[in-house]
């Protein structure tokens, strides 16, 4: 364990806040859960195809498949998702060396701005 | 009543002694709130699993008949709608949730050795989590699920070479039909969920072990 100072016990001290953060979980979850409750929508219908909207957490790929159409369209769908997935996962290992924690800053605001510009651009536009 | 059962149940099994250890481990003095997020996350996951579970008891995973069991499971089954809201928006909230648990992660450098394998673990985690939300999208079997799925398989295309291979895998066939629905509905409810608990076992492991990291 790493040097801290003094330390406080997981029971009783901690508990009642991981128990209270839980509570707050469930009920923002019911909460929202009853205020805006899904509809089930029309059926399937292979003569009307229309463009689908995909849920708030894969609009940033939707966008990708925007900006690169035809023969470019790998961009999107395959090599920058791919891109953005793995610098995600090896955060740990851009972050070695004495400049680690710069490259590693660096990666995750590039990550950052990149997937809320790519969300929120379709949000705005209403498109 | 309750000792004699928890000594009966720890002359079975032996749980007490290392959950005492456990909570009566010492925490770094700087943690805050901030430290909740990922049991605010976990939170959401054991509600969607335990939502899902309620919704598998009615939904039909085939081509003729999802559709149908959706409307009876609105129409007919007391709060259906309600548990498959709770299921959707506990989805919704977990993703939200885990992101923030990544940033707190992030700004407080706690994926450094050793914990680099456990930043893996949860990214891969939260790769999963967005599997079973694509997945999860097509079982209400309705135009908007169907059409999403057209697009979100058809980009498979795009690779060069093994492009329509890829395509045909997902779709499990030329194209998004009940064949479809089968596969997605057994990633979503048994592929998926299976490899998350493997993940999340050695998540949680793996902080036991290692100790909260003590931030800044």
């Amino acid at each position: 364990m790493s040097q801290n100072g003094k330390k406080k016990a997981l029971y009783p001290y901690y508990l009642r806040y991981v128990l209270l953060a839980a509570l707050l979980a469930i009920e923002a979850i019911i909460a929202t859960a009853l205020l805006y409750p899904p509809r089930v929508g029309p059926a399937i219908d292979l003569t009307a195809p229309y463009q689908p909207r995909p849920e708030w957490y894969f609009l940033w790929i939707y966008q990708l498949l925007r900006y690169f159409p035809g023969k470019w369209a790998i961009m999107g769908t395959v090599l920058l998702p791919s891109i953005f997935v793995l610098s995600f996962v090896l955060i740990p290992f851009i972050d070695r060396g004495r400049t680690g924690r710069k490259k590693a800053i660096t990666a995750g605001i590039i990550l950052f701005i990149a997937l809320a510009a790519l969300t929120l651009i379709p949000v705005l536009t209403g498109q | 009543m309750i000792r004699a059962i928890t000594n009966l149940l720890d002359s079975w099994f032996g749980i007490k002694e290392p959950h005492r250890n456990f909570l009566a481990r010492a925490l770094p003095e700087k943690i805050n709130v901030s430290y909740c997020l990922g049991g605010m996350a976990f939170t959401a996951f054991l509600i969607s699993l335990i939502t899902g579970l309620l919704l598998s008891i009615y939904y039909v995973p085939s081509g003729r008949d999802a559709y149908s069991s959706m409307v009876a499971l609105h129409d007919k089954v007391w709060f259906g709608w309600g548990i498959r809201s709770i299921h959707k928006w506990s989805a919704n909230l977990l993703i939200i949730f885990v992101l923030l648990h990544a940033v707190r992660v992030f700004v407080h450098r706690a994926y450094r050795p050793p914990r680099e394998l456990n930043w893996m673990a949860g990214a891969i985690g939260f790769v999963l989590i967005m599997a079973s939300g694509f997945t999860g999208y097509l079982l209400p079997w309705d135009q908007k699920a169907y059409w999403a799925t057209v697009v979100g398989t058809s980009m498979a295309r795009t690779v060069p070479g093994a492009g329509p291979l890829i395509e045909t895998l997902l779709r499990g066939g030329p194209e998004v039909a009940g064949a479809t629905l089968v596969r997605f509905y057994s990633l979503h409810v048994l592929w998926i969920p299976f490899g998350l608990m493997l993940v999340f076992w050695a998540h949680f492991h793996m902080v036991k072990r290692q100790g909260i990291s003590g931030g800044l």
